[in-house]
């Protein structure tokens, strides 16, 4: 648990980093942004990897289907672990994420634990909202309970593919369902401290050098365009993912920037993102023998448009 | 080692002293600022009038270098920080030296002048053009002595060579040509041809987001002209040969050491980032500065350095916390002495190590204005890890991480080194021992 602790302390340091290299004079220093970017790997992947379970987050087999849903308040936030009170709520799972291949959508949790038993609640309903509240409460030992969920409430999930985007960010289950001691979705403890990014590229085509880690996507692609969904992903759920993203979610952004630095994605996402001649916006590390999952799903997303919305 | 003195310019940021660098003979010794400017100290020659004051370095000549520029195209604004000098081998009475930022690279040619004619015919003392009616007769005009006036002119600017920052600069043995490294990319230039350069190392993927490595410091080969090394971020060098192609991306040796596993963290990449390579006077070896140690590597022997120092290793504990305040990104530099039989690196807390290499003692001394008085001489120093603590001791947890030495210099001949503490700089001389052993 520790390590989950340190591992998370350094990802936000890192992004932290990486976003105040914009504004530094004379430029983003490549060699900075590029180690600062390794760390951010390393920490993320053992914050993915790391077995103990993870309160506030967690990879969640099953995206919800509905593309539709709503990012409904605030996205939970990712950035701050729950209090160690409410943590101390959490029953600990005891086994590990039974999923393997599965994990896939990992969703921004919210950051106010609800009661162990809210969760059941959500149980209850989670036909639709499948795994993410199940997920979210992944913590609570629902993965008895959860087999109507269907999700592995599984803890941490084994492959660090990183945040999908399917972030939902609060617990409330379509429709608002709200049980007994329901969950409030609970402003992001982190949104405040994160500026609000700018939805779209703040700036012009090659101008981008002194920009944060990304380039602008070329023109035309959105920064809210919706990922394709990938075939193969278990539920068919969708990688609705995406959109989230506005919302600042950290894990989203420690996945694109883990993964697409890294190469984990493939290297032409749809969307095309410039690459400037010019001074390189940020870091990226490729170590293709570094890879801990190859879920195909985050393929889709457009790291880069994601990136930019979220700075 | 006694000390001569410190000079101690406003506390400012644009004095902060980012670069330090003996030319060929030990007698001048340029500094850069991080406000474009650079500084340059004389030795005066040892008098019997002032037995004390023998060999001690005075201001010879200031000027502005570089000034802060801005990139219209790109909306960045380009640092005048001088991140490196290097001197020319002198060839005749003018002294010769390269300075550059982030960008551009000049070359400054130094001159002294300490005689003027007198005694103009056609004008008069002010200059002023003589009524011929008064010339009466001839007088052939004589050289006066004069105050010594220090002249300094940008020769040749040899600019946008670069798209990444520039971090290093090399002159080469055949003192025509000198190199420039940026992040991704070395470029060859002849001192005498501003527009254009030979780009012999390119390290930039295809996609960016391959990037895995930078190139963080080069230098040629003192004594052959077609060597050169280049260090990376990942910790490895890479000793190239002009001569076997055009293109020098293919590294005809490359020195890398397997990473310990049990010494595995979060950080490991960065702490085995090479900040300095220096190449030995003799050829021989290489001298390398990673975060935690100094290495020195034979020529001859890829697998491994031959030689580690421990710099500071009490701080591979404090890793995290290092990370935090972005001390663990600091690029300290790394000299050899003369001789080759000592090496020198600076740590924190205005720290510098020394490592003799033949009996495998080490000192830490500090550059400080408490134990720089004139003629004091340097106290060793200790940082205690805990355990038993001596007197003097410091330990750890007080060391002040703002008090950083990242660039020192030596003597190219005797024992007489540069420290460049912020924004003082310290000139040590050892004159009980000053033949090099």
């Amino acid at each position: 648990m520790e390590f989950k602790l340190e591992a998370h302390r350094i990802v936000s340091i890192s992004l932290g980093k990486i976003y105040n290299s914009r504004g530094q004079r004379g430029g983003i220093k490549l060699h900075k942004n590029l180690l600062v970017s390794l760390v951010l790997r390393s920490a993320r992947q053992v914050y993915l990897s790391d077995p103990c379970p993870g309160l506030y987050l967690a990879g969640s087999p099953v995206p919800p289907p509905q593309p539709g849903e709503p990012a409904a308040g605030p996205p939970a936030g990712w950035g701050e672990p729950p209090p160690p009170a409410a943590r101390a709520a959490w029953p600990e799972p005891e086994t590990p994420p039974e999923r393997p291949a599965g994990p896939d959508a990992r969703r921004a949790v919210d950051a106010e634990p609800a009661a162990p038993g809210a969760g059941d609640t959500l149980q209850g309903g989670e036909a639709a909202a499948t795994a993410e509240a199940a997920w979210r409460r992944a913590e609570v030992p629902r993965a008895a309970a959860a087999g109507g969920a269907g999700d592995p409430a599984g803890g941490a999930d084994v492959c660090p593919e990183g945040p999908r985007a399917a972030h939902r960010p609060c617990a409330c289950p379509p429709g608002g369902e709200a049980g007994p001691g329901a969950l409030s979705c609970a402003p992001r403890p982190a949104k405040d401290e994160r500026p609000v990014p700018p939805p779209g590229c703040p700036r012009k085509r090659g101008a981008a050098a002194g920009d944060g880690p990304a380039d602008c996507p070329a023109p035309g692609s959105s920064p809210l365009k919706k990922p394709r969904r990938h075939p193969e992903e278990p539920a068919g759920g969708a990688a609705a993912e995406e959109e989230e993203m506005e919302t600042g979610n950290v894990a989203n952004l420690i996945s694109i920037f883990g993964s697409s630095f890294s190469g984990l994605l493939r290297k032409s996402p749809a969307g095309g993102r410039e690459e400037a001649e010019a001074e390189e916006s940020g870091p990226e590390a490729a170590e293709p023998g570094q890879i801990c999952c190859d879920q195909p799903v985050l393929r889709d997303i457009n790291p880069w448009s994601t990136a930019i919305v979220a700075f | 080692m006694s000390s001569q003195r410190s000079f101690e310019p406003c506390a400012s940021e644009a004095d902060i002293i980012s670069t330090v660098e003996f030319n060929h003979t030990g007698e001048l010794l340029a500094t850069g600022d991080k406000g474009g400017r650079v500084v340059i100290f004389q030795r005066e020659p040892e008098s019997k009038n002032a037995p004390h004051s023998q060999g001690e370095y005075d201001v010879y000549s200031t000027f502005q270098s570089h000034e802060p520029e801005f990139d219209y195209l790109k909306s960045l604004e380009i640092e005048e920080k001088i991140n490196k000098i290097k001197w020319l081998p002198q060839q005749n009475a003018a002294h010769s030296l390269l300075s550059t930022n982030d960008k551009t690279i000049k070359l400054w040619k130094i001159t002294e002048r300490d005689k003027r004619p007198e005694g103009y015919n056609l004008k008069d003392e002010e200059g002023k053009l003589k009524d011929l009616s008064t010339v009466t007769s001839l007088q052939v005009p004589v050289l006066k002595p004069m105050d010594l006036m220090v002249e300094v002119s940008p020769r040749r600017v040899f600019a946008n060579g670069h798209t990444y920052h520039i971090n290093s600069i090399s002159v080469n043995s055949d003192c025509e040509t000198y190199m420039s490294a940026d992040d991704l990319r070395i470029n060859l230039w002849h001192l005498a041809i501003t527009d254009r350069s030979f780009n012999i190392v390119d390290i930039k993927p295809a996609n960016m987001e391959d990037l895995t490595e930078v190139i963080t410091a080069s230098e040629f080969h003192p004594h052959h002209c077609n060597l050169f090394v280049y260090s990376s971020s990942k910790g490895s060098l890479r000793l190239c040969d002009m001569r076997a192609a055009a293109l020098c991306d293919k590294h005809s040796k490359l020195f890398e050491e397997p990473e310990d596993p049990s010494n595995r963290s979060f950080f490991s990449e960065i702490i085995s980032s090479v900040s300095d390579v220096k190449f030995s006077h003799s050829g021989r070896y290489m001298l390398t500065r990673d975060y935690l140690t100094v290495k020195v590597w034979d020529l001859n022997m890829e697998a491994r350095p031959i030689e580690t120092y421990q710099v500071h290793d009490y701080l591979r504990s404090k890793l995290c916390s290092l990370y935090e305040n972005d001390c663990i990104f600091d690029k300290f530099e790394c000299a050899w002495n003369g001789s080759d039989s000592v090496i020198m690196t600076g740590a924190y807390n205005n720290f510098f190590r020394m490592f003799d290499r033949n009996t495998k003692r080490d000192v830490t001394l500090e550059a400080s204005r408490e134990s720089s008085k004139p003629r004091a001489v340097l106290k060793p120093r200790r940082v205690c890890v805990g355990g038993k603590r001596r007197r003097d001791d410091i330990s750890v947890d007080s060391l002040d991480f703002t008090k950083k030495i990242l660039h020192t210099a030596w003597h190219p001949a005797e024992n007489i080194i540069a420290i460049a503490a912020t924004n003082n700089l310290y000139i040590f001389q050892d004159k009980v021992n000053s033949e090099m052993h």
